[in-house]
């Protein structure tokens, strides 16, 4: 069974292949009817797909199949010329065949589809009746099948035995009766053309060709013995396919070196290369933190260009694997052509399609997705972009509209563009057709630009059609455009000028598993931004931003961006102080905007995609993790939840909430708790020695970054600290920036305790928010007093 | 130094002892302490345990979930027992460990206040989880009662559970 479901998997994956070809050259058959090469392809598709299928006992299919190759048999000898009515046939028997192929995919088998209606007219074509193709009956049937046998026993030996397919048992005995006879006849006549000729034929020699007369034979033959039914068919068929398939593999056309992998092993191959991308960022930060530190060592430049080596290949690495997921975007344009013929007929327009750049190359996952938004924009153009051929002439367009399908790489970025020389969007209109339909109110649509009012298409539930055609005007299908390119980071532009036409670019992602992103800063946390959405970046003060009905706005050059705070979606605690300047990213998205204030930028770079799992997964906002340079983990931001999100946000109040820790009680001396940061262990024990008589608590730190340690775990509630200025790793003047940036530390004093005396040394620390500068050598009673002082030190105490 | 040793040792030694040949009727847990009590989880269930590191906050979820963590590549949620049981936060300390259980394809590292060992321990002396937390409900599998003291056992799948 399993060997079963493995030929069965390589027959579907073959046969989609070539229906997906066949639609295309159909379509080209029609302009070229005599075109012998393309006629020759085609009916070896239906050959192919015929053979396959007998093999596999899908016998509806095969009946098909076997009806279609007749008609493109007489047509590949010039018996019967294509015309429009007998291609709709055609084309219609190929859409029956793609419909078979998908319930084979799904049920395994192809019952409970009915062909009889369809064969029956390709009968009529085959037998050159060409009036009406309305039903035939089932005599027709049988008798197109019968001459068509003869007919071929001369040509092509292989197609005369797949015909027993389609016959019972009772049949195939006969018809293998009667091949026995004519071949007996056949060979006495060449015996007796020898005698004829005047050879002697002595017995002996005869006997071997009659052996190989036998040989031949026993292979009809085989179904005789066997007693089941069933059986014989299956021999027939085996003998059937290998042959059938032979015609097909053996042309000259341009054969691929491919191999076919599945997908899984490619998604498992990206898996890792993501990996080796973490570990390479990681590297990299590695460098150049020993960079720093080890400046002018000789080791560094040998590091450097190994790190750059690296970094260099797994780049290289990474494109070449993401390639082996690409797919030629011509994939899904081969569909278009026959789709425009059909709506050209239903529509009474005449399209011509342009296709360009079907071999630029899209990332599996993405070509897949982006199938069914290509169709309604197309679908679309045609109902609606393009006039009828009467509307056309009087407009002075030619008579035949065009329809350009193009794709084409851009940066990072691919873009696909469909344009059409239509009658174009007018803003007027969709305007008036948004407010009847209550999409917009009056308000919205009198401060909307034309480009806005372009995007009123993509509104769920809007429609310009004036009737409901079965094409388009349900409001439905630019909608689904707008999502499922939203779900691939992409973003849509549309041109439009009135009775010129429409241009629509969509602009994709190469790949979704790694993406370039953006990383910004809030508070102490970090977010990436994918770039793809990310159009620009702005520095603004406090003040250029405006509330609007609860909503922060800011004005970008001519438009007013709606503003919100990262924090505020992200229900970020604000513990730093923020500081008077922020910056905003603008997140473009399909057509619609957004600012998103951020406290910092923090820079571009390559990340992975990683899901959070289905314990986390279905977070509003968060599309997934990245493990960055230092091992730790940062949320990507889902760009299209958070525009979404962001409209029921409101403006938190920026509270201060400072509610100062020092309020409380002192009841004993040992309440007060100060930090010692020195990196001296002498100069630490001098201060120990100076404050312990007080009967403070005391707390050290050997640096800048220990010290901010200890304040951020929060386990003392400090009342003051003591710095000394020259520490390694950070210094005194950074460390007091770092801790003036903090709400609840905004008060605490801070004493510079330093053998720095000159006075651009003090100004540097009053400017870094210290509060005294206590120069060393210092008396013990001094400090004593001047730490007193500063912690507002309760008397009794002492 | 060696005293302790020789005391551990020792200590295992009985226990060891303790054990029946049948290794069948033996369930191996590991034992950790939340806030006052002692739980359990099934050793296989286990599949690394951790000391902590730095995470990542996650919005939008109960607060037990501290967030997500990077366990060699793979991004994992952190979660909080003491959080989760209803008990107060507390300061991670050195004896504070992440342990990172496996249910299927579920994973996830819980906080936890203290390990205390793998234990051994009967079938038979595992009870059913009380009457009032009965049902399908609870994320109890069962006591385990032992010669001093009583150990809650955890079911690993629920507490691999999302349950928001």
């Amino acid at each position: 069974m399993d060997e079963f479901q493995e030929i069965l998997q390589d027959f579907l994956v073959e046969s989609f292949e070539l229906v997906e070809k066949l639609d295309e050259d159909l379509v080209e058959l029609e302009s070229r009817p005599d075109d012998l090469e393309l006629l020759n392809g085609i009916f070896r598709v239906a050959h192919t797909v015929k053979g396959a299928s007998s093999f596999l006992n899908f016998d509806t299919l095969t009946h098909l199949t076997h009806h279609m190759e007749d008609v493109l048999n007489k047509a590949r000898h010039g018996d019967l010329l294509i015309t429009p009515d007998i291609m709709d046939v055609i084309l219609e028997s190929i859409d029956l065949m793609k419909a078979l192929l998908e319930k084979i995919r799904d049920t395994s088998s192809d019952d409970g589809i009915d062909v009889a209606a369809c064969v029956a007219r390709l009968d009529k074509i085959s037998n050159g009746d060409l009036s009406g193709l309305a039903d035939a009956d089932k005599a027709l049937a049988d008798a197109a099948a019968e001459p068509e046998v003869e007919e071929k026993v001369e040509e092509e030996a292989e197609e005369e035995e797949l015909d027993l397919e389609n016959m019972d048992a009772d049949e195939i005995e006969a018809e293998i009766e009667r091949l026995l006879n004519q071949r007996q006849e056949e060979d006495k006549a060449k015996r007796q053309a020898k005698i004829a000729a005047g050879e002697e034929v002595p017995s002996m020699p005869d006997e071997p060709s009659e052996d190989e007369d036998k040989k031949e034979d026993k292979e009809p033959q085989a179904p005789k013995k066997a007693p089941a039914p069933a059986a014989p068919k299956k021999e027939a068929k085996e003998k059937a396919s290998p042959r059938a398939a032979a015609p097909a593999r053996s042309t000259p056309t341009t054969v691929e070196q491919t191999i076919r992998v599945d997908v899984k092993r490619l998604d498992h191959l990206m898996n890792l290369i993501g990996e080796l991308v973490l570990a390479k960022n990681r590297l990299i930060k590695i460098n150049d933190d020993v960079e720093e530190r080890y400046e002018g060592e000789e080791f560094l430049e040998e590091l450097n260009q190994v790190v750059s080596i690296v970094s260099l290949v797994t780049t290289d690495l990474q494109i070449a694997v993401m390639k082996t997921r690409m797919l030629p975007v011509g994939k899904v344009f081969n569909k278009f052509p026959r789709m425009i013929r059909d709506l050209s007929r239903e529509l009474n327009k005449k399209i011509e399609l342009v296709l360009a750049g079907e071999d630029t190359e899209l990332d599996k996952s993405i070509v897949e997705e982006i199938g069914d938004p290509l169709v309604h924009i197309i679908r679309n153009s045609c109902d609606h972009g393009i006039e009828t051929p009467e509307e056309r002439l009087a407009k002075g367009k030619p008579e035949e509209g065009t329809i350009t399908l193009k794709a084409y790489n851009e940066g990072n970025q691919i873009v696909i563009q469909i344009d059409d020389d239509g009658k174009g969007l007018d803003p007027e209109m969709l305007k008036e057709k948004s407010l009847e339909k209550g999409i917009i109110t009056e308000k919205e649509a009198e401060s909307m630009s034309d480009k806005e009012a372009y995007t009123l298409i993509f509104r769920p539930g809007f429609s310009t059609a004036a009737a409901v055609t079965s094409v388009s005007g349900r409001g439905v299908g630019m909608d689904v455009v707008k999502t499922n390119i939203e779900k691939l980071n992409g973003m849509i532009d549309i041109e439009s000028e009135i009775n010129v036409g429409t241009s629509m670019k969509l602009k994709i992602p190469l790949t979704l598993a790694i993406i370039q992103a953006l990383l910004v800063g809030v508070q102490e946390e970090h977010y990436a931004i994918p770039l793809a959405s990310v159009l620009e970046t702005v520095r603004i003060s406090k003040d250029e931003i405006y509330t609007v009905e609860g909503r922060s706005v800011m004005r970008l050059r001519e438009d007013v961006l709606s503003l919100v705070h990262i924090g505020d979606i992200f229900e970020v605690e604000r513990i730093l102080d923020a500081s008077e300047h922020a910056y905003v990213v603008v997140l473009g998205l399909g057509t619609s905007k957004l600012g998103l204030i951020v406290d910092t930028l923090v820079g571009q770079e390559e990340i992975v995609i990683k899901s959070l799992g289905d314990y986390l997964k279905g977070i509003d906002g968060i599309a997934g993790a990245t493990i960055r340079g230092d091992g730790g983990v940062t949320l990507i931001v889902d760009v299209v939840a958070l525009m979404q999100m962001a409209k029921d946000t409101k403006v938190s109040q920026v509270s201060a909430e400072a509610t100062a820790t020092s309020s409380n009680e002192k009841t004993k001396a040992s309440d007060y708790t100060i930090m010692i940061v020195d990196d001296s262990k002498t100069d630490r024990t001098i201060m120990r020695k100076a404050l312990e008589p007080m009967g403070v608590t005391l707390v050290e730190a050997a640096d800048g970054q220990e010290a901010l340690k200890i304040l951020k775990a929060g386990d003392h509630n400090f009342d003051a600290m003591l710095i000394d200025i020259e520490m390694p790793r950070m210094d005194g003047y950074t460390l007091a920036t770092e801790i003036k940036k903090y709400n609840r530390y905004k008060h605490l004093p801070l004493i510079a305790v330093t053998s720095r005396t000159s006075k651009s040394d003090r100004m540097r620390g009053v400017e870094s928010g210290m509060v005294e500068y206590i120069t060393k050598p210092y008396s013990a009673d001094y400090l004593s007093s001047v730490v007193q002082r500063n912690v507002k030190f309760k008397a009794e105490f002492l | 130094m060696s005293d302790k040793l020789k005391e551990i040792i020792n200590k295992q030694g009985a226990q060891q002892e303790s054990v029946v040949d049948q290794l069948d009727d033996v369930v191996q847990l590991v034992g950790f302490i939340i806030g006052d009590e002692e739980y359990a989880v099934p050793i296989l269930a286990i599949q690394e345990i951790i000391k902590p590191f730095s995470w990542t906050r996650v919005p939008q979820v109960p607060n037990y979930v501290l967030g997500v963590f990077n366990l060699r590549g793979s991004v994992i949620p952190l979660i909080d027992l003491r959080l989760k049981f209803g008990l107060t936060p507390k300061k991670q300390n050195e004896d504070t460990r992440f342990i990172v259980m496996r249910h299927g394809d579920d994973v996830a590292g819980f906080v936890i206040d203290r390990l205390t060992m793998a234990i051994r321990i009967k079938k038979e002396n595992i009870g059913a989880a009380p009457d009032t937390v009965n049902g399908d409900d609870t994320i109890i599998d069962g006591v385990g009662k032992q010669a001093d003291k009583i150990i809650t056992i955890l079911k690993v799948n629920k507490l691999l559970e999302r349950t928001f």
